[in-house]
């Protein structure tokens, strides 16, 4: 919240042409002076920020310090890459720029975006430090592109003649998948200092990398307090949905140690399906699927006999999702616990004409006119029609929950 | 009123101006930030001997000091070492928000180079014309007695009156008769 006039010296020499920041290394520092705006007026909405370009035909103040965002996004447009970056000169226009403000309570801040190479030397640039320092001038360093042999000492030089109890910061960002405005987020250019007051900067830092400012969070508990809260209550949601996550993944394990039976197996993939489930419909779903998955499992420890309530549950669930998957889940089971009633109920099941004709037209390249495929139905028939009669009434039944 | 008594009614008038500083609005340039302006002005850090207002980057200094209501400026006591301790002192009245860049755009209200005995604790009787009605005072310190690096001050008091001006505390609410 601290009141501040900020100007931002932008580096559009020749160097900025390289690629090796996503879009392009002046693209790159468009978007990270963008945000730079946005979160320096949002921290403070009577803060101002001007822009001024290094390098091309010499130091160009494009917008005095103003508070109007606007202004600011309209002057990075059309600016041409050329020339080679004056870092001196730079820096002491963007004094100058800084001492004619209009509001004379504000604290002064510079911040450069060294990408090319320094062609001064660390004296001139220690001297231009401790005339910062004198006026009482911040100085914000974003170190990147070209890295030659000592740039990057003299920009910590530098550094080290103006800072005043760590208002100054320097940033060295490699090239990387990362956005350069990406990796500014988290760092104190952002933050301010650690005050960890700006909304804005906080939520950003959360989206990206993780704030470093002092709170947890990266909100001040003080100036924004329920945005404190939701985050804190939103962290113990996660942290206890992803113990009862892991506490259920290590019961699985220790059932499959235990278990070595197909049914035991099956369980457990209808369980790890129904945990990759979980995953993708996030946490309202979890917790019924956890519900009903501990019931199966619990239950199947029990007694095989109660297996089959348990089919049926276990039916109901799937049929919900799938019924294809009900068959084959059925038929697996089925054959695991060697029912001779629920096998009488599978062979009935192929021997009913009509279901197995519908299934049939449903595969693709399959006709049930098809002599060859009649020729097969019959035989089917043939051999289930002595236990026909005995599960006639569970076949309805079975048609039904499909 | 003849010279010689107008000087002694200034004289006897003259109050330490410490109560009518506006604190929330002083403000330093170039002083370390482990020894600061409080060291020098504040009532008891003053006094001390062991804190001195340092100079931070080289030996200048830029002090601002305004009031809470307009003074007359009499004369001011700026105490130091011998070595370290100012030298010469310029003082401009009522300029706001100078910077070490614009000390030399206009000339100073009144100038004082300061000998050992004024480090010790004599006086500076000011131009007394020049400072009927500040508002708030501007002190650049532009170098000390050695010519090192840093500049350290012990203390500066501010000696003068106060113009006639409406005492909001004693503003009393007219009694309905």
């Amino acid at each position: 919240m601290v009141l501040e006039a900020t100007m931002i010296c932008i580096d559009n020499s020749e160097w900025m042409r390289n690629g090796d920041y996503a879009p392009s290394r002046f693209q790159a520092q468009a978007d990270a002076v963008n945000l730079i705006c946005g979160a320096k007026t949002q921290s403070n909405p009577e803060n101002t920020v001007g822009v001024l370009t290094m390098a091309g035909k010499g130091v160009r103040v494009l917008v005095t310090p103003t508070s109007d965002l606007g202004k600011i996004l309209a002057c990075m447009h059309g600016l041409e890459i050329g020339g080679e970056m004056n870092l001196a000169a730079g820096i002491q226009v963007a004094q100058l720029a800084l001492k004619h403000r209009q509001n004379k309570k504000q604290q002064q801040r510079i911040i450069v975006f060294a990408g090319s190479p320094v062609m001064h030397d660390k004296k001139a640039l220690e001297m231009i430090g401790k005339k910062l320092k004198k006026n009482s001038v911040a100085l914000d360093i974003v170190n990147f592109g070209e890295d030659d042999g000592g740039k990057t000492e003299k920009l910590e030089a530098l550094l080290a003649a103006v800072n005043n109890n760590d208002t100054s910061h320097i940033v060295h960002v490699p090239a990387g998948p990362n956005a350069l405005s990406d990796v500014l987020i988290s760092t104190p250019i952002f933050t301010g200092d650690g005050e960890g007051g700006s909304g804005f900067a906080a939520s950003a830092a959360a989206a990206a990398a993780g704030g470093v400012s002092g709170f947890e969070f990266g909100v001040d508990p003080n100036l924004d307090p329920e945005l404190a809260l939701a985050l804190r209550v939103s962290m113990e949601e996660e942290r206890a949905r992803q113990e009862a996550a892991a506490k259920q993944a290590a019961e699985e394990a220790s059932k499959e140690e235990k278990g070595g039976e197909e049914q035991d197996a099956t369980m457990t993939e209808r369980a790890s399906e129904g945990a990759s489930e979980a995953d993708n419909k996030k946490i309202e779903i979890a917790d019924d699927d956890d519900t009903s998955l501990q019931q199966a499992l619990a239950m199947s420890m029990d007694e095989p006999t109660s297996s089959q309530d348990l089919q049926d549950t276990e039916m109901s669930d799937a049929a919900a999702e799938d019924p294809e998957l009900a068959l084959a889940l059925q038929l697996s089971v089925q054959d695991s616990t060697k029912d001779s009633s629920s096998q009488a109920d599978v062979s009935k099941l192929l021997a009913d004409q009509s279901f197995v004709s519908s299934i049939l037209a449903s595969l693709p390249g399959v006709d049930p006119n098809d002599p060859s495929v009649k020729e097969v139905l019959a035989s089917m028939q043939n051999q289930s029609e002595p236990q026909q009669k005995q599960d006639e009434d569970k076949a309805p039944k079975k048609e039904e929950e499909k | 009123m003849s010279a010689a008594e107008s000087a002694n009614a200034i004289q006897r008038n003259q109050v330490d101006l410490l109560d009518f500083i506006d604190w929330s609005g002083v403000e330093c340039l170039n002083q370390s930030s482990s020894h600061s302006l409080s060291n020098a002005l504040k009532q008891g850090y003053r006094e001390d001997e062991g804190l001195n207002l340092e100079s931070d980057a080289d030996e200048q200094l830029l002090i601002y000091i305004p009031f809470t209501q307009v003074i007359k400026l009499h004369s001011i006591v700026v105490m130091g070492s011998e070595e370290d301790g100012p030298k010469t002192v310029k003082l401009f009245a009522n300029r706001e928000h100078m910077g070490f860049s614009n000390v030399s755009d206009f000339p100073p209200s009144d100038t004082a180079v300061l000998s050992p005995d004024n480090l010790k604790g004599k006086p500076v009787v000011l131009k007394y014309v020049k400072f009927q009605n500040v508002r708030s005072l501007t002190i650049f310190i532009e170098d000390n007695q050695s010519g090192s690096e840093i500049t350290k001050v012990q203390k500066i008091a501010l000696y003068g009156s106060t113009v006639e001006t409406t005492d909001m505390k004693g503003l009393k609410k007219i009694e309905d008769h």
